[in-house]
């Protein structure tokens, strides 16, 4: 690549960025209006994303079953805003997720994805157990090859797919979205879209702390998600919340297990955790009464009440530790031969678990039957991480007309995972593909832009001075976890924003290739995304329990009166612009 | 470079570049020479997901193995202790 590069010119009436489950829906769903639909990709959308190895679970409102719980929608809705986000969460976006999962289900089976099992006895043959919320709800599938069918079924649609194009910046007229550059991560050319609608679904930024193992890519999330989505977004002026919750990538310290879908085994059958003799610190938990379902004898005030209690129960594992204890490990070896197959069944499917079946199998020689994994005290994930993303009407458009977003990339959805993914993706979908139509050409786009991301990739790859990716990268993660870690005051934050501003305006990158070059731009974007994080802590003048897991020594209460509201950031005119949205 | 994530069987890899088209953290390039495995570019920045070695059409026969690295190994407590 050099500065001359080619620029490929594409127009589509709705162009998705991201090709995850959320991207993947919104294009599928967008190829039912009559309009073309381009999917861009920074890596290949049959690996890409969270659920790129695949994932076994989904939660959702299941008629058929939750009915004849006496379990209504609006159960899920308490049992969530209670027990998951602790009243911290967009309640209309919640039922949206809520109440269209199912109907997503069904969608997915019939692209090809199997819910259905013969063995079951579950009504409709599913197979559902306990994750979120007081009764069972959420779907165990078979979805280790779900990015390929859902890939194939884009395809089928005529949805254009472009892989391997890493996109940096949105364009917009008059305050209307029109377009997107981007870089092509393998022949390194510029893509200028012109596009009447924009799908953002990029997901997560993974890569703000530093990774406790040693090993870049031993992270539970894909860390080629960089937050490129929010400082896109930033850079256009529209409004990015709650960025001062994240999960620092502690949680894969050599070890895998919570990539295992049985963080602290409340998923799968069989689960305990046990200490160093043997003694139980948490049961094992069971597969639900199928058979006696509809004779449930607890209302769901009861229920809701028992699982509070059940949390409030859970070991405090990292004080365990301080006082010596553990260490403590995830045991099976009480289960059935059934419990064993299905635990083995569902890891096999979800995220990485294949792979890391195999290697348990094949490289340690491990058998579930006998055989115990040590469980590590800080590897946890924060649901209060789902957040934070782009603010979002109830149609999943952003302040910029024309710009939606969907899964991950949304903010104030705790724990939305992958039916926020499924449904939001569709929903964001459908809003797109219908507003196109109103619009009859492609609004005029300028070329500053174009020229800029010219200018900066030539530079990147012409600096003889420069520093390597992997360097500022690890010394932007080592200011995120030095001033917005465990401990955040104001003091500190003032100095690590005076810190990445340093980092910002000083450091020039050096990309000897393409590749090099992507990843330059992907570390410009984690520091952005640093900055956010950073403003909006000091910013946030209280403090908020797990799952937020955000401490301000200086102000050690949580303050709901005040603070128990969205904080939003956006950029006017260069300058940082802070507002409070209140919780309805 | 530290790690070494991914191993070729040269006698069974017949070069298809279908793991280099799917790793979505772009480790691997194709080997210059056709038919031959593709070569590990960038070893530390593998994820460890098993893209490569799920959508193998070899993998089976054993073209391609994934190797964990030691600082990300389980711990385990065995059974017979």
């Amino acid at each position: 690549m050099n500065s001359d590069s080619e620029v490929i010119p594409i127009e589509t009436d709705v162009l998705v960025i991201g090709g995850g489950l959320a991207g993947c829906m919104a294009g599928i769903k967008a190829s039912e209006y009559g309009v073309k639909v381009t999917i861009a990709e920074k890596a290949n959308t049959l690996t890409s994303g969270c659920a790129g190895t695949g994932i076994d679970h989904t939660w959702a409102y299941i008629p058929p079953i939750h009915e004849k719980m006496g379990w209504c929608i609006e159960d899920l809705m308490e049992d969530h805003i209670q027990g998951i986000a602790h009243g911290f969460i967009n309640k209309e976006l919640l039922y949206l997720v809520a109440s269209e999962n199912y109907e997503r289900v069904l969608d997915l089976e019939k692209f090809g994805v199997n819910f259905r099992f013969d063995d079951s006895k579950v009504p409709g043959k599913f197979r559902i157990v306990p994750q979120f919320h007081s009764v069972p709800s959420s779907f165990n599938f078979d979805g280790r090859p779900i990015k390929v069918k859902l890939t194939k079924e884009a395809e089928r649609r005529g949805v254009n797919i472009i892989n391997r194009v890493m996109i940096t910046d949105l364009l917009s007229t008059d305050g209307h979205v029109s377009g997107a550059l981007g870089v092509g991560t393998r022949d390194g050319k510029f893509y200028s879209f012109k596009s009447k609608a924009v799908v953002l679904c990029t997901g997560r930024v993974n890569r703000l702390s530093r990774i406790v193992s040693g090993v870049w890519g031993n992270h539970r999330l894909p860390v080629y998600e960089t937050g490129d989505g929010r400082t896109m977004a930033l850079r256009a002026g529209v409004p990015i919340i709650n960025t001062e919750f994240f999960s620092p990538a502690l949680f894969m310290i050599g070890n895998y297990e919570i990539s295992f879908g049985v963080p602290r085994a409340e998923v799968q059958p069989a689960g305990s955790i046990t200490g160093p003799n043997g003694e139980i610190i948490v049961p094992r938990t069971y597969f639900y009464d199928w058979e006696n379902l509809g004779k449930e004898k607890w209302t769901s005030e009861v229920r809701r009440k028992w699982m509070a209690q059940r949390r409030a129960d859970r070991p405090p594992y990292p004080e365990m530790y301080k006082q010596g204890k553990g260490p403590f490990y995830l045991d099976l070896t009480g289960g059935t031969e059934e419990e064993i197959k299905y635990a083995e069944w569902s890891v096999s499917n979800e995220g990485d678990g294949f792979r890391f079946l195999d290697y348990l199998k094949n490289q340690e020689k491990f058998d579930f039957r006998k055989d115990k994994i040590e469980l590590l005290p800080n590897s946890r994930e924060m649901a209060g991480t789902a957040a934070s993303g782009l603010a979002v009407n109830k149609d999943l458009e952003t302040e910029l007309k024309g710009l939606f977003a969907a899964g991950d990339e949304v903010g104030g959805l705790p724990w939305q995972a992958s039916s926020g993914a499924f449904t939001m993706g569709w929903h964001a979908g459908e809003m797109a593909a219908k507003q196109t139509r109103e619009q009859k050409g492609f609004l005029p786009v300028g070329e500053e832009k174009l020229a800029s991301l010219r200018e900066l990739c030539a530079d990147m790859l012409s600096s003889k001075e420069g520093l390597h990716w992997g360097e500022v990268e690890l010394a932007v993660q080592n200011i995120v976890d030095y001033y917005a870690g465990d401990v955040r005051a104001e003091e500190m934050l003032k100095r690590g924003i005076e810190r990445l501003d340093d980092i910002k305006g000083n450091i020039s990158f050096r990309a000897e290739n393409t590749h090099e070059l992507v990843r330059c731009l992907e570390v410009r974007s984690v520091i952005d995304n640093a900055v956010m994080v950073m403003r909006t802590s000091l910013e946030r003048k209280e403090s908020r329990e797990v799952p937020f897991k955000f401490y301000r020594a200086d102000f050690p209460e949580q303050d709901d009166e005040n603070w128990l509201s969205f904080l939003a950031l956006k950029l006017e005119e260069g300058a940082f612009k802070f507002s409070k949205i209140p919780i309805k | 470079m530290m790690f070494r994530p991914i191993f070729f069987n040269v006698e069974v890899c017949n070069g298809c570049n279908t793991c280099v088209d799917l790793c979505p953290v772009d480790v691997l390039a194709p080997n210059l020479e056709k038919g031959k495995p593709p070569i590990v570019a960038y070893p530390d920045e593998c994820s460890y997901d098993g893209s490569c070695w799920i959508h193998c059409p070899l993998s089976d026969k054993g073209a391609i193995k994934v190797v964990t690295p030691l600082p990300m190994r389980v711990a385990i407590l065995r059974g017979n202790r």
